[in-house]
């Protein structure tokens, strides 16, 4: 991750985070962050809309399912949002978020969103490394 | 149409679905992980027909009903309704797509150049047989590229409208619970062009290939080419209590633009659906391009297209016809009976 990495970064690579790793790293931050609020730890859809290239309308595309959690301590929120049906992981992501907006275990949050940005980031290479092998170097006779 | 009620079948209705059941055995976790692993593409057609995204779910329904896809899909639809809406994300842009797969068969040189990603299209379709005598079949591996794709690419009728081939459309300003929803609001005609894009991204794969079938081999007005086709990964854009958005995670989309001459100008058909599926697009996009002026009763006129690719409904009208008719069939024979008798009376000749 970028060293200033702002707070839509930060919330995108939690959410695509693995799900093993940021549960146990949460961990580690409920002690620190002592007494909390549980706002909402639920199962969901999100309607995802797209755009029509031809006609241009937005249309939906369809629902997907998202687990969310919203946590608060001395009113400051912290938010998870995860793509799939596993309400730990997404409150894992709401604990880390919480921990960096109360400045709790400031620099291991940053450390962990920092690894964490870059294995996606190598994901993301491979895949991609992968898609141009399959370019046509078109010739035409 | 009436019905009766009877009674009596309690036991048999029990012990023919443990029938069904008996077959597939014991569900577990493994039994949906596998068939998640091994059966993507048939995940993505279930997920999107179902307009639900979630491929453990869909590996599940496909795994609990022995892969009948109707019911797989079915249940999946249930499923949904007990959920609450938590929000609606950010319209996908299509040069925010995570592309893996875009191929032109209209245009050779298109910006971003053509990228086949995962296909079998060139391939032979060969059986490999000896895996059943013990020997597995290990595909070999990508050979990746020094350098990655671009993981975006530009549109191609963005390309097309600079050079004068195409009218780009006006982008529409609905966003969230303003933009029109098939599964809140009823399907009327003429439908709003939303409703017909989120009826055929949730129509049923088969329905829509054999309308869209018709169109290709002549029954529609206008031939398809294939200006853009995508396989993409897209961006679940949300909001923070704070209001700063950010993806929740990504989605499996695919899309397709066919295009067609229409006087001096090229006319554009445009679908997209959950999960990758070319041959949905590509036929639903057909049907889009086709649709402007079909001839009522036709495949390619939109009320008789969106009607007839709902799978879930279909389906259900389909196997509802199993049910008990014992009334309205006896009523048939009671009028035939009565026709015959009254036949024979008139062809007795007059004393």
């Amino acid at each position: 991750m970028k060293t200033k990495a702002t707070h839509s970064d930060v919330l995108t690579v939690l959410a695509r985070a693995d799900a093993a790793r940021i549960k146990s790293f949460a961990e580690t931050l409920i002690t620190p962050l002592g007494e909390i609020d549980v706002l909402q730890s639920r199962t969901g859809l999100v309607m995802l809309p797209m755009r029509d290239t031809a006609g241009g309308a937005t249309f939906h595309l369809g629902e997907v399912l998202v687990s969310e959690a919203h946590v608060t301590r001395d009113g400051i929120d912290g938010y998870g949002m995860r793509r799939g049906r596993d309400l730990e992981a997404a409150m894992a992501m709401a604990l880390v978020d919480l921990a960096r907006a109360c400045g709790i275990e400031t620099a291991r949050c940053e450390a962990f969103c920092a690894d964490e940005a870059i294995r996606q980031a190598q994901a993301d290479r491979d895949t991609l490394r992968c898609v141009q092998a399959t370019r046509v170097d078109m010739e035409t006779f | 149409m009436a019905y009766v009620a009877t009674r009596g079948g309690e036991r048999a209705i029990e012990q023919s679905e443990r029938l069904f059941r008996a077959e597939l055995g014991q569900i577990d976790a493994a039994r949906v992980a596998e068939v998640k692993q091994a059966l993507p593409y048939l995940v993505d057609r279930v997920m999107g027909e179902a307009s639900l995204y979630d491929e453990d779910l869909a590996a599940l329904a496909l795994a609990q009903t022995g892969g009948e896809l109707y019911e797989a899909v079915l249940v999946l639809r249930a499923w949904r309704t007990t959920q609450p809406r938590l929000t609606v994300a950010a319209p996908i842009e299509q040069d925010d797509l995570f592309t893996h797969r875009r191929i032109s068969a209209a245009f050779k040189d298109i910006p971003g150049g053509q990228v086949l990603g995962p296909t079998l299209d060139y391939s032979h379709r060969v059986l490999a047989t000896d895996v059943l005598t013990g020997t597995p079949y290990d595909p070999p591996a990508v050979e990746p590229a020094a350098d990655p794709a671009p993981a975006h690419q530009p549109s191609v009728s963005a390309w097309q409208a600079a050079n004068d081939l195409v009218d780009l459309p006006k982008p529409d300003a609905a966003t969230g619970e303003a933009i029109p929803d098939l599964t809140r609001e009823p399907l009327l005609f003429p439908s709003k062009r939303a409703h017909t894009l989120q009826s055929l991204a949730r129509a049923e794969t088969g329905g829509v290939l054999a309308l869209g079938y018709a169109a290709m081999r002549g029954y529609g007005q206008a031939h398809p080419t294939v200006n853009e086709l995508r396989l993409a990964e897209a961006e679940i854009v949300v909001k923070h209590p704070n209001g700063t958005e950010f993806s929740a995670g990504r989605v499996k989309v695919s899309q397709a633009e066919v295009v067609s001459k229409k006087g001096e100008r090229l006319g554009l058909g445009f679908a997209a659906t959950l999960g990758w599926n070319e041959v949905k697009c590509i036929s639903a996009a057909t049907l889009d391009l086709n649709s402007k002026g079909a001839p009522k009763g036709s495949p390619t006129e939109e009320e008789f297209f969106l009607y007839h690719t709902e799978g879930v409904e279909a389906s259900g009208f389909c196997i509802h016809f199993k049910l008990p008719h014992y009334v309205t069939f006896q009523s048939s024979l009671d009028a035939m009976r009565d026709a015959k008798a009254t036949r024979a009376a008139e062809q007795e000749p007059a004393e």
